[in-house]
């Protein structure tokens, strides 16, 4: 059996959980398991419903005053339990913040083998091997987890898309599942969860972002780099000179002194790319740079280079882009 | 009679003023040992230069340290005076109708007069003209202790007209006895303790500038935590501090309108001490973001006339915070690409092998190459700074230097180190060590001044020497008798780097440089060994501006350049650079930015 843990709190569900349906569905074309979904926490059966549309064996749903509030020893506790009853030979879950809070515990705990922020699942002969991310990124390495079952992996999130997950043409069967757990093997006491104060602009989560530099020469013409963002549906940002002018707020700055970015397009105008706003972008996609020096830094980095003035060549991107 | 109640007074004054010494000195033996003597040729020469000449006192206040320097050498050569006097006064001997005891009074009387003159124009100076470095509050006790040295010489110059035995005389002889008696007391409480321990402090202070010894993990070192952790020169530090506020008005920060101020930094570890709080925390004495605020430029210590070290204090108490986990966010960003990349900009190393590759760079080879290049982090990465590493290999090509460089750098760890962060920086250091120890160069160059302090000066403390050597020093050697082309002269302004100016002293190189090639130099005012720093220094060159109160200091540096009315600013350090350059842009200035070494390659005339 494929085991899928589901995120949840209070019946809303982390959308990271279909993405591991997704995973799971792969990992079940090779191996021919069924899958089941457990869903943890108060509440799980709003979320039980939800997921009960995935084409899965059946949802398990499991409800203990150990689950509330989140506590990594309650979680570990409660799900030792249940994978002891139900004995899974693979348990999936999404590489969130809280599941690589407890699964480490909980693989250590049943001395069994853990393959984390994994990205793909591939045959390796009779085994599934898992793909995840080595050395920053720089190589990938396919992992083949040894030792007794259940092997533990967690899925990086966007590794899957939500809307892989293969439908089933019935809603799945949902039961309840119950377990034994000694309260006091919960040593930690969290207080209300609250959200700390955020930038109010979160740049880092921008799929596009529009950059402008002192290439842009006066702050009337931000309203060119604007429209442009505004047609791309992208963020716009700066580097220093342009929020030190003040011509764009502080938290729009991009750089060693500002936000780090890591879109997937980043359109620098007339930004010469000195190295403490390089480093803040290093992270985007795919770079396409506007400036009228052919000598400019930011040249060294971009996928996309044109050397030219900005003033005529955004107004021709912006018509490009409506059409 | 006289002498009787002459022993009483003494024996009360001298004891209220072992007394207090006494509690300052316990303290001073109670702290961790950091007192050395190492190279003592090196202290003693300090100690001619800044305590017998004045030195230090002089040279950034002229008048004021002239007329300083009158008084000190006066009291100097009144010492024997005072004591032949007194031991009259104590029935001990009487040497006063001596003939080389009346040779020497009158020689004295050009001194009195010197003392005199010095002390009345400082007295004004403090209460009329009151210079900002000396606070805001007129200092009664140093009107009282002027008043009180004005009085001693009158007394003395008076001797020449009263008849000794005299009514007249004799309460001349007890009002200059008594004023004497006075002062001694008043001494150990106040800024004229420095009488008595500034010469100690100047001999005791490190010859090498920002002395910071290693951690010892190993012995469960891990900075400055409290006030009972500053070591025995910091104690002995805060009490000598004579509150001239050198420090303070050479300060960068401070002078950027930010809360930093050496001077109030020994200040508050004098009170601190004094007020017997050896548990509070360091952070709570400066209080944190003031610590954070340093650029490590080394103005404060450079500059003092007496012997303090403000980094090993400023440094230090970063060390302990970082311990507890408590440096800036901007600083744990640059501490996470050190520890993963090696680097400060956390930029992958194929990016350093990619210039490597486009710059023809070779290896080293100690049997095939002459000097190690070091590149640094601005070296392997910036694509700006790249074009005057590029303009450095063409000239040493030109002049057939055998050059190459390491396959890996890391950084060579002085972010980490001057923000406190010692556990990270002695594993690059250690790693660098390790690949230097394997490569065997006699010579490394570099163009970046903190690779050369680092480098040069902080890795001797691992056991590792090497001659390491900045490109101004290296190539201005090599072209002593290149000819630059002919032409007009530029006007250019110069920017020392605190690291080759103030802690390298290579301030006559790079000029040498820019005149053999046809620059016409206009000095800003922060110059040669004492400029005004960039803002980079210090872990700064990545803080944020909404931590930072006050204005830049880069901002601040640079309009001191554009005043100078030269459009063109010569930088010889990377991070110099990026910091005036980001000044430029934000001010919208149309000055123009050129590295020392592509000046000088743009007007070699190559064969």
């Amino acid at each position: 059996m494929i085991l899928v843990i589901a995120e949840q709190r209070d019946g809303r569900l982390n959308r990271a959980t279909w993405e591991t349906i997704a995973g799971a569905q792969q990992l079940a074309g090779q191996t021919g398991a069924p899958i089941a979904v457990l869903v943890p926490g108060a509440n799980a059966g709003v979320a039980a419903k939800e997921l009960a549309a995935a084409q899965v064996k059946e949802i398990l749903t499991l409800e203990h005053a150990a689950l509330e509030p989140y506590t990594p020893d309650g979680y570990t506790a409660a799900l030792q339990a249940a994978i002891a009853e139900l004995s899974p030979a693979h348990v999936l879950l999404p590489h969130t913040y809280q599941t690589r809070d407890f699964a480490p515990k909980l693989a250590a705990r049943l001395d069994r083998a853990l393959v984390t922020d994994v990205t793909g699942v591939k045959a390796a002969g009779s085994d599934a091997a898992f793909v995840r991310p080595m050395f920053q990124g720089k190589l990938t390495a396919d992992v083949v987890p040894l030792g007794p079952a259940p092997h533990f992996v967690t899925f990086q999130i966007g590794a899957y898309r939500a809307d892989q997950a293969a439908r089933g043409q019935s809603p799945a069967p949902v039961r309840a599942l119950s377990v034994n757990v000694d309260a006091g093997a919960i040593r930690e006491r969290p207080e209300a969860p609250f959200q700390q104060a955020r930038q109010a602009v979160d740049l880092s989560q921008a799929e596009r972002i529009v950059s402008v530099g002192r290439g842009i020469k006066e702050q009337a013409n931000i309203a060119v780099a604007q429209q442009l963002a505004e047609a791309l549906g992208a963020e716009i940002a700066a580097s220093r000179p342009i929020c030190d002018a003040g011509w764009l707020p502080m938290e729009r700055q991009v750089g060693s002194s500002g936000q780090t970015v890591a879109p997937k397009l980043y359109l620098a105008l007339g930004i010469s790319g000195a190295i403490q706003h390089l480093v803040g972008m290093k992270g985007a996609n795919t770079v396409v740079a506007i400036n009228k020096d052919p000598d400019a830094p930011i040249f060294e980095i971009a996928d996309y280079g044109i050397v030219g003035d900005l003033f005529e060549i955004v107004p021709a991107i912006i018509e490009a882009v409506k059409k | 009679m006289e002498t009787v109640a002459f022993w009483i007074l003494l024996l009360a004054f001298l004891g209220a003023f072992a007394a207090q010494v006494a509690r300052r000195v316990q303290l001073i033996a109670a702290a961790p040992a950091t007192i050395s003597i190492e190279n003592p040729a090196a202290r003693a020469s300090r100690f001619i230069v800044d305590v017998l000449l004045q030195a230090r006192t002089i040279r950034e206040r002229p008048l004021a340290g002239l007329m300083h320097a009158l008084v000190f050498w006066g009291f100097v050569a009144f010492g024997l005076y005072t004591t032949t006097e007194f031991l009259r006064g104590l029935g001990i001997v009487d040497l006063t109708h001596t003939g080389w005891f009346r040779a020497y009074r009158l020689l004295l009387t050009p001194f009195a007069i010197g003392v005199l003159a010095g002390i009345l124009f400082l007295l004004v100076r403090r209460t009329i003209l009151r210079p900002v470095g000396l606070g805001t509050k007129v200092s009664v006790e140093s009107v009282v202790i002027a008043l009180f040295i004005a009085t001693l010489m009158i007394t003395f110059l008076l001797t020449f007209r009263l008849d000794e035995a005299s009514p007249a005389g004799r309460v001349n002889w007890w009002v200059h006895a008594v004023v004497i008696l006075v002062f001694m007391a008043l001494i150990p409480a106040s800024k004229h303790l420095h009488l008595v321990l500034s010469p100690v402090t100047v001999f005791l202070k490190s010859p090498e500038l920002g002395n910071l010894p290693n951690l010892d993990f190993e012995k469960e070192q891990v900075g400055l935590e409290t006030v009972k952790d500053l070591g025995s020169k910091s104690v002995l530090d805060a009490f000598t501090c004579v509150e001239c506020g050198r420090c303070q008005v050479n300060c960068p920060a401070w002078g950027a309108g930010k809360e930093l101020n050496p001077k109030a930094i020994i200040l508050q570890t004098q009170e601190a001490l004094l007020a017997g709080q050896r548990e509070r925390k360091l952070g709570e004495v400066y209080s944190e973001k003031v610590l954070w605020q340093c650029t490590t430029c080394g103005a404060c210590e450079n500059q003092c006339p007496v012997g303090i070290e403000h980094l090993p204090i400023l440094i230090g108490s970063r060390r302990g915070l970082v311990s507890n986990g408590d440096a800036p966010d901007y600083l744990g960003a640059m501490y996470n690409n050190l520890e993963r990349r090696s680097n400060i900009w956390g930029l992958g190393y194929d990016q350093r092998t990619k210039f490597i590759q486009s710059a023809g760079l070779e290896i080293f080879d100690a049997a095939k190459h002459d000097v190690l290049v070091w590149l640094g982090c601005a070296g392997s990465f910036d694509a700006d700074f790249q074009k005057s590493l590029r303009s450095l290999f063409s000239i040493l090509r030109t002049k057939d230097v055998k050059f190459g460089v390491l396959a890996k750098e890391r950084c060579n760890g002085d972010p980490a180190k001057r923000t406190g962060n010692e556990y990270m920086y002695q594993e690059l250091a250690n790693g660098n060590i390790d690949d230097l120890k394997a490569a065997a160069p006699k010579t490394i160059l570099t163009s970046c001044p903190h690779c050369v302090k680092t480098i040069g000066d902080d890795y001797r403390k691992f056991g590792y020497q090497v001659d390491i050597v900045h490109s101004s020093v290296y190539v201005e050697q090599l072209l002593r008798s290149a000819a630059a082309a002919s032409g007009s002269r530029d006007v250019v302004t110069y920017h020392d780097p605190c690291y080759l100016g103030r802690y390298g002293g290579k301030v006559d190189e790079p000029r040498a440089l820019l005149e053999r090639f046809g620059a016409e130099i206009k000095e800003p005012q922060r110059n040669r060994d004492n400029p005004y720093c960039c803002g980079a220094g210090g872990g700064l060159l990545f803080a944020d501006k909404e931590e930072e109160p006050g204005s830049r200091i880069s901002d601040v540096r640079f309009k001191q350049l554009q005043a100078t009315g030269a459009n063109t600013v010569v930088t010889a350090c990377p991070f110099c650079s990026i910091m005036l350059k980001g000044a430029q842009a934000s001010a919208g200035a149309d000055t123009q930015f050129v590295d020392l070494m592509t000046f000088v390659d743009g007007k070699l005339t190559k064969a």
